[in-house]
């Protein structure tokens, strides 16, 4: 997740489509025509023009793809599909239980919806990327022949191997926890499954190097400590007076603002706790949206009906830096949206709807469009 | 490490028929391999009394049975003719023959889309390619309608039949968690981690169902782990890392928490894995698994290797090297990023295991060793069982942070070998 939207932003993207002829090829250029390599897919995120970055953790590696979906979206329009899994399912020639939706994104141009989705749960799933488009049939994006360009990630300092002959490997992976497109940069969470340590990158695109992660440091109030080694569930780009910044959601979710221009190689930041939204949940996915001349963010976690925060107060609210005990709140205020229930994935269809997979109660996923609350 | 097919498994593959397909015309084939499988299934498939000379049949494809091919013939020259020039985009191909899946018992929901593959037409005959392998426990059904040919003539509704289910896997012996580190059964209040070991690949996705955290009275701790939805496997998928969520690791004088610690000291948990938790082949684990373990008081020391006692290794041998920790360390990181140079730095490999609980590392070199001065090298992302780094407890406010930081990210010691 996922995309822009701040006051100061939307008409930057208005112009960049305006302009769009002209900065094809700039984006473009470097891509190389063909079928990318994908060993998974995990989150996703739409940039300009309708590149699509793919995280593939497997293959520790970022992929951009030119879907060429660039025909904006003419109206409004609802998405909607009831057991998207088992269409996918059958679509793909195997049953329900063997699909996992691992990411849902809105194309911002076409307001075509795109999922990750794994055929299989094992080490030999597939990975197939799915498109709903407004007649609300799920159809799988063909990758055969498309524009590509890929970044490969860095692996840890230390890339040992253990076992011998040829069971020999590097039991070591980096999952990406969350995926960002914002100006020129593709942002990146990640956190490691044996050293206990988050890293954000931020790649420039088109993609040249990667550079190293950088480490991330926030102040955690709700534990009385410094949090050195939190990971990032997920972020959004958010432009705080005037100045590009992630708002991330961590582990019992405390959101953390931190300025994008602090991203550098090997720096450590110390973010700023904007709030404590309390305990005994997990965040998933985030959007900021505008309504009645407002904006405010749309957290979407575990355990509760959605979260909407409005963010009148980023700026001038007060940094969390004693402990909140006891799992209150503090920081900017919030009210939960109880009738959204079941939300596993989330992202904004137009300026009215949000898109949401939703489990429910037979625990069959549907795609469904939502009123913005 | 990955199943072999049960190719003795019952080959269910059809024959054309009109519908509705009576059971008895169900052939159940029990060929002793593979291959004579396909061979009865395509005798089976013979054209017999198809009233318009159609036949619709699978035919398997060579090797582990995910791959099978439909394939119509019969069609007369004319229909064949324009099938070939009329260039028909997928959903004019999906009304003639369609390929659907019946999940387990149930029939086939309606509403759903026939599966995706490529058609062709050659020599005569109408095929269909799945783009997917086939999985075992589901039945195919492709549906062949004449009547949407180009010029047919065929009854309105008419259509043929066949299924097909290919083989299941082999069952040799069933997945287990063979070990869950750390292997002490006495950890630490802040624990950090847990390892999960399996003897096979399993499968992702809402994994944290089967996994529970029980404390002595058998009530279950709520949401003790870091639950992800990338789940953190290693690229076999058969090690599962299991974080504590960090908001549950108990801080210092008191928890801050409503929900609380998860782990406190002074008492005892079962970590347990159930068996309905499903290995990469689909199948339950042939059982759960319980550690049982007590909780001593945290640990918030950063680990000292100038304390680690490495044991001398004579020249010319084998012999493994032991290096013992004063406290159990990661098995991951312990084993994977320690590494033993040579004088002028080039690494000397080996074979590392850890014994007594991960408080001992023992390295196997693969040449003997000589005479001169060997480094053991640690880098400072090591951890204890508590998550601290060499010169970084896991819970520091950063201004300490800074200070205590070391400046070089690995720490070397020298030994000699005489």
């Amino acid at each position: 997740m996922k995309r822009i939207a701040s006051c100061s932003v939307l008409p930057l993207l208005v112009l960049g489509l305006l302009i769009q002829g002209a900065q094809a090829s700039k984006l473009t250029a470097d891509m190389k025509e063909g079928k990318p390599t994908l060993q998974s897919m995990g989150p996703l995120a739409f940039g300009p023009e309708g590149i699509l970055f793919v995280a593939d953790t497997k293959g520790a590696a970022i992929v951009a793809i030119a879907t060429g979906d660039t025909t904006p979206a003419s109206g409004a329009k609802l998405l909607k599909v009831e057991g998207v899994n088992q269409k996918i399912a059958a679509l793909l020639g195997t049953s329900a239980d063997q699909v996992l939706i691992d990411d849902m994104v809105v194309n911002p141009i076409s307001h075509n919806a795109y999922l990750a989705v794994s055929r299989g749960r094992g080490p030999d799933a597939v990975p197939v990327l799915v498109r709903v488009k407004a007649d609300s049939q799920p159809e799988v994006v063909s990758l055969e022949k498309v524009k590509f360009s890929r970044a490969d990630l860095p692996d840890a300092p230390v890339d040992g191997v253990v076992g011998q002959g040829n069971r020999q490997s590097n039991p070591r992976r980096e999952s990406i926890t969350d995926l960002g497109f914002f100006d020129d940069r593709v942002l990146i969470a990640g956190l490691a499954n044996e050293e206990f340590s988050s890293t954000l990158r931020a790649i420039p695109f088109p993609f040249k190097s990667v550079i190293n992660g950088t480490n991330v440091e926030i102040y955690h109030g709700a534990h009385g400590r410094f949090e050195t080694r939190a990971p990032v569930r997920t972020f959004v780009p958010f432009t705080v007076a005037k100045q590009p910044h992630l708002l991330a959601a961590y582990t019992c979710t405390p959101l953390v603002q931190f300025p994008l221009a602090a991203l550098k190689p090997g720096a450590k930041i110390m973010g700023k706790t904007v709030a404590e939204l309390g305990n005994r949940n997990r965040p998933l996915d985030m959007i900021v949206y505008q309504k009645g001349g407002k904006e405010y963010l749309l957290l979407a976690n575990s355990s509760r009906g959605i979260m909407k925060i409005s963010t009148d107060q980023l700026e001038s609210v007060e940094k969390i830096e004693a402990p909140v005990p006891d799992g209150n709140k503090k920081g900017l205020p919030y009210e939960t949206v109880e009738s959204w229930t079941g939300i596993d994935q989330l992202d904004q269809l137009d300026s009215q709807y949000a898109l949401v997979v939703r489990r429910t109660e037979g625990g069959s996923l549907n795609l469904e469009s939502l009123p913005l609350p | 490490m990955f199943r072999r097919l049960h190719r003795t498994a019952t080959l269910l593959a059809l024959v054309a028929v009109y519908l509705p397909i009576p059971s008895s015309l169900l052939a159940r084939v029990h060929p002793d391999t593979f291959h004579r499988q396909a061979a009865i299934v395509t005798q089976g498939i013979s054209p017999s009394a198809k009233p318009e000379g159609y036949s619709l049949r699978w035919v398997p494809g060579s090797g582990d049975g995910r791959t099978a091919r439909v394939e119509v013939s019969g069609l007369s020259l004319g229909a064949l003719k324009a099938l070939q020039n009329l260039r028909w985009n997928l959903a004019d191909w999906k009304r003639v023959l369609a390929i659907y899946t019946e999940q387990g018992n149930s029939a086939p929901a309606s509403g759903l889309p026939p599966m995706l593959g490529t058609y062709r037409v050659q020599s005569g005959i109408v095929s269909f390619e799945p783009q997917f392998p086939l999985d075992p426990g589901v039945v195919y059904r492709a549906e062949f309608r004449p009547d949407q040919l180009p010029g047919s003539q065929s009854a309105k509704d008419a259509r043929l039949v066949a299924v097909f289910k290919p083989p299941a896997m082999r069952q040799g012996p069933r997945t287990v968690v063979q070990q869950i580190f750390p292997s002490s059964l006495t950890l630490p209040e802040n624990l950090l981690k847990f390892y999960v070991h399996f003897s096979a690949p399993m499968s992702r996705g809402r994994i944290y169902e089967h996994i529970h955290l029980r404390n002595d009275a058998g009530k279950e701790i709520e949401l003790p782990f870091l639950e992800i939805d990338e789940e953190l496997w290693d690229p076999t998928m058969t090690r599962l890392t299991l974080f504590i969520d960090p908001g549950r690791i108990k801080r210092g004088v008191r928890p801050l928490e409503e929900i609380g610690p998860a782990l406190e000291t002074g008492k005892s948990y079962s970590l347990l894995i159930d068996s309905e938790w499903k290995d990469g082949a689909g199948e339950p684990l042939q059982t759960g698994f319980e550690k049982h373990f007590m909780v001593a008081a945290p640990d918030r020391d950063p680990p000292d290797p100038a304390s680690w006692k490495i044991q001398a290794v004579p020249s010319g041998t084998r012999e493994p090297l032991r290096v013992t920790f004063p406290e159990p360390m990661d098995h991951a990181l312990a084993q994977r990023v320690i590494q033993v140079v040579t004088d002028s730095g080039r690494e000397f490999p080996g074979e590392v295991t850890l014994e007594d609980q991960e408080r001992r590392w023992v390295f196997v070199p693969v040449n003997p060793w000589r005479s001169g001065t060997y480094q053991l090298l640690v880098p400072t992302t090591i951890e204890d069982l508590a998550g601290n780094n060499i010169g970084k407890p896991f819970e520091v406010d950063l201004f300490e942070e800074v200070q205590r930081r070391l400046a070089t990210p690995t720490v070397k010691l020298p030994f000699e070998v005489r």
